[in-house]
């Protein structure tokens, strides 16, 4: 399901929460969204499935403007916490009417993944634990099993172990059932290896939008004496800087080709991957 | 689904159907300790069936405030909420008035065995709860117009949140219009004014009714769902 | 060395690989699915299937249309080519260096070698 967002602006009174964000989505992969918070994840996503209005701009999935056009908002799913998808009566109750409004709802698959994560089926919803009902909005997600499926940060209060079957559960109907998934996390060390592409946002504007592997071959980390760092660091666009005695470690983003890192080993430097947390952080600013 | 509110409806009349039997088996109580303790000559149903309106009100508020996010959660329009909500007031209204009617007549039923007077005290359209099509006409136009102002209360509420307040004056109005249907003038405004429409209870009931439909409608149209819960 | 970063689908590589070094996986047998790597390892199948398309180039593995990935039927002696060629720079050099500065006289580096080698 391809995705298009273009000079999209969303504001809520004096605040702009997207500030003329433009990218395109191929479809058929799963996207990580990240972004700090505040950075306008929740607003962008609530757009794309057309809870919100957007203030200007343009957005498309499928093709089709999606602000109340039942065509295309059929095949859009956005969990948030917020748990609008899931909280109304019981579980068992939220299941039924998921069933019935969804069109392509897998009700077997809803039971599988309720046993799961061990819900109580006739819990009321609200009365849940935030890590249940963070479940529960995960298995109308996946069951709900819509072309364009979004979880905004669905992962709020649940232990690792429920996490870790989350991912599992993801992963595997996204083989099974191949469709565009949006994935907002704060955990991002826990799920980067699931995401195909990257988008992240900082401010209201995409800052980065490339694939997951292309993204960390991106960043380096170069370890070694202080003032041969600096040397070898010098043009290239560092992102940040660590010290430690005479020994200094810097961040470069950008590509490095093999004779730089020639280079690097000649000056007894030590060239390290970095991880896409750290990645992230220092993109979009620093651990301020 | 597209095109009926089955499930909505389904559900909520189940849940009424039960809340209304439990009602009343309280009511049915009340009446039987009046009995003992003092003198049974009037029905209990009749003020008893003044919570009723209130909760067709909150049916109203939940209709918005539940069932709204829930469609638009699960991948439908406001355009298709609105029309599943239209629907679904317009046949709730009438099944509340059914439950109404009904607790007349087993009231009725239980006093003649024990021999005991159904007077009424309020002024309604109908005399007599055996004229059982001008209770389901009375009951069903005043819950029409309470279930209307508190979708309209419930949809200001859920978009302006503490604006919603402006808006109580207009749920009063309605829910005002819709007692003429009672066939009375218009309580404490009309007879204040000297304003009489015992004629036209009808048409003031689902005015107001439509009235307040329309409102709503104004109010979700472009509604955002809320980011916080 | 830089290589030694190692990415997901390099190390799924190294791990096939490994395997056909040590027979666990014969000449033309099938490797699992992508999917079924992607699973294993909580990763993007597109990640996996660029580990599989790696072996491929590399003539380590082949693809039949529809069916699956196998392992090429030279792999193995390619393999042990390549591992033969690099051993020294990547194995012996390393370890030499590593005896030199932590003085570890050579004479008791080959003794050891002898002696662990000594019925091949």
């Amino acid at each position: 399901m391809r995705v298009e967002v273009e000079d999209l602006v969303l504001r809520y009174g004096d605040v702009t929460a997207l500030d003329g964000m433009s990218f395109s989505l191929e479809g058929g992969k799963i996207y990580g969204l990240l972004g700090r918070n505040g950075s306008g994840k929740t607003s962008l996503m609530s757009v794309l499935a057309a809870f919100r209005k957007q203030t200007a701009g343009r957005v498309s999935v499928g093709g089709r403007p999606v602000f109340e056009n039942g065509e295309a908002v059929r095949d859009i799913a956005l969990i948030r916490d917020t748990g609008e998808a899931v909280t109304i009566g019981t579980a068992e109750d939220a299941l039924y009417f998921a069933e019935w409004l969804r069109p392509s709802w897998d009700s077997e698959y809803a039971e599988s993944l309720m046993e799961l994560f061990k819900l109580p089926r006739k819990k009321n919803v609200k009365e849940m634990s935030k890590g249940q009902r963070s479940a529960m909005g995960v298995v109308v997600g996946l069951a709900s099993r819509a072309p364009l499926t979004m979880f905004d940060e669905s992962y709020l209060g649940m232990d690792a172990p429920s996490r870790q079957a989350f991912y599992d559960a993801l992963l595997a109907d996204y083989i099974a059932h191949p469709r565009t998934i949006i994935l907002s996390t704060h955990l991002i060390e826990e799920v980067s290896g699931l995401f195909e592409e990257v988008v992240i946002i900082h401010e209201g504007k995409v800052l980065v939008h490339e694939e997951s592997e292309a993204l960390l071959s991106r960043g380096v980390s170069v370890t070694g004496q202080a003032a041969h760092v600096d040397t070898f660091t010098a043009g290239l666009r560092v992102l940040g800087e660590r010290q430690l005695g005479p020994t200094k470690s810097a961040m470069v983003y950008g590509e490095l080709d093999a004779a730089r890192r020639r280079k690097a080993v000649e000056a007894g430097l030590e060239l390290g991957p970095i991880n896409m947390q750290d990645l992230f952080i220092h993109l979009t600013g620093g651990s301020s | 689904m597209r095109g009926f509110p089955t499930r909505l409806l389904a559900a909520n009349a189940l849940i009424t159907a039960m809340l209304w039997a439990g009602f009343v088996a309280v009511v049915a109580i009340v009446a039987v300790g009046i009995g003992l303790f003092g003198t049974l000559g009037r029905s209990v149903w009749e003020p008893a069936s003044q919570f009723v309106r209130f909760y067709a009100l909150f049916f109203g508020i939940a209709l918005v405030r539940e069932w709204m996010p829930l469609y638009l959660a699960h991948g439908r329009t406001r355009r298709l909420f609105g029309l599943h909500g239209g629907i679904t007031i317009a046949l709730f209204a009438p099944f509340l008035a059914v439950l109404a009617a009904l607790a007349y007549l087993v009231e009725r039923g239980a006093y003649a065995l024990a021999d005991v007077p159904q007077n009424l005290d309020r002024r309604h359209l109908f005399t007599d709860p055996l004229q059982v099509h001008l209770v389901l006409a009375e009951y069903s136009l005043q819950y029409l117009a309470w279930i209307a102002a508190g979708a309209l209360v419930g949809a200001a509420f859920y978009r302006w949140e503490g604006g919603g307040l402006l808006v109580i004056p207009l749920g009063v109005v309605i829910v005002a219009l819709g007692e003429a249907a009672t066939g009375d003038a218009l309580p404490l405004i009309g007879e204040r004014l000297g304003l009489a429409l015992p004629q036209i209870p009808a048409v003031a009931a689902l005015g107001a009714a439509l009235l307040g439909a329309a409102l709503t409608w104004m109010i979700v149209r472009d509604v955002p769902v809320r980011n916080r819960a | 060395m830089f290589d030694d970063r190692s990415p997901i689908y390099r190390q799924i590589a190294d791990r096939i690989k490994a395997e056909i070094l040590s027979e666990a996986l014969k000449a033309d047998e099938q490797v699992m699915s992508t999917n079924q790597y992607a699973a294993f390892y909580r990763i993007n199948p597109a990640t996996a299937a660029k580990a599989f398309q790696h072996l491929v180039d590399e003539g380590v593995l082949y693809k039949k249309r529809g069916i699956g990935m196998f392992v090429s039927p030279d792999a193995r002696d390619m393999l042990r080519a390549r591992r033969r060629e690099t051993f020294f720079a990547e194995m012996v050099d390393p370890m030499i260096a590593e005896a030199k500065a932590i003085g570890i006289p050579l004479r008791d580096v080959v003794t050891r070698i002898e002696e662990l080698g000594g019925d091949t």
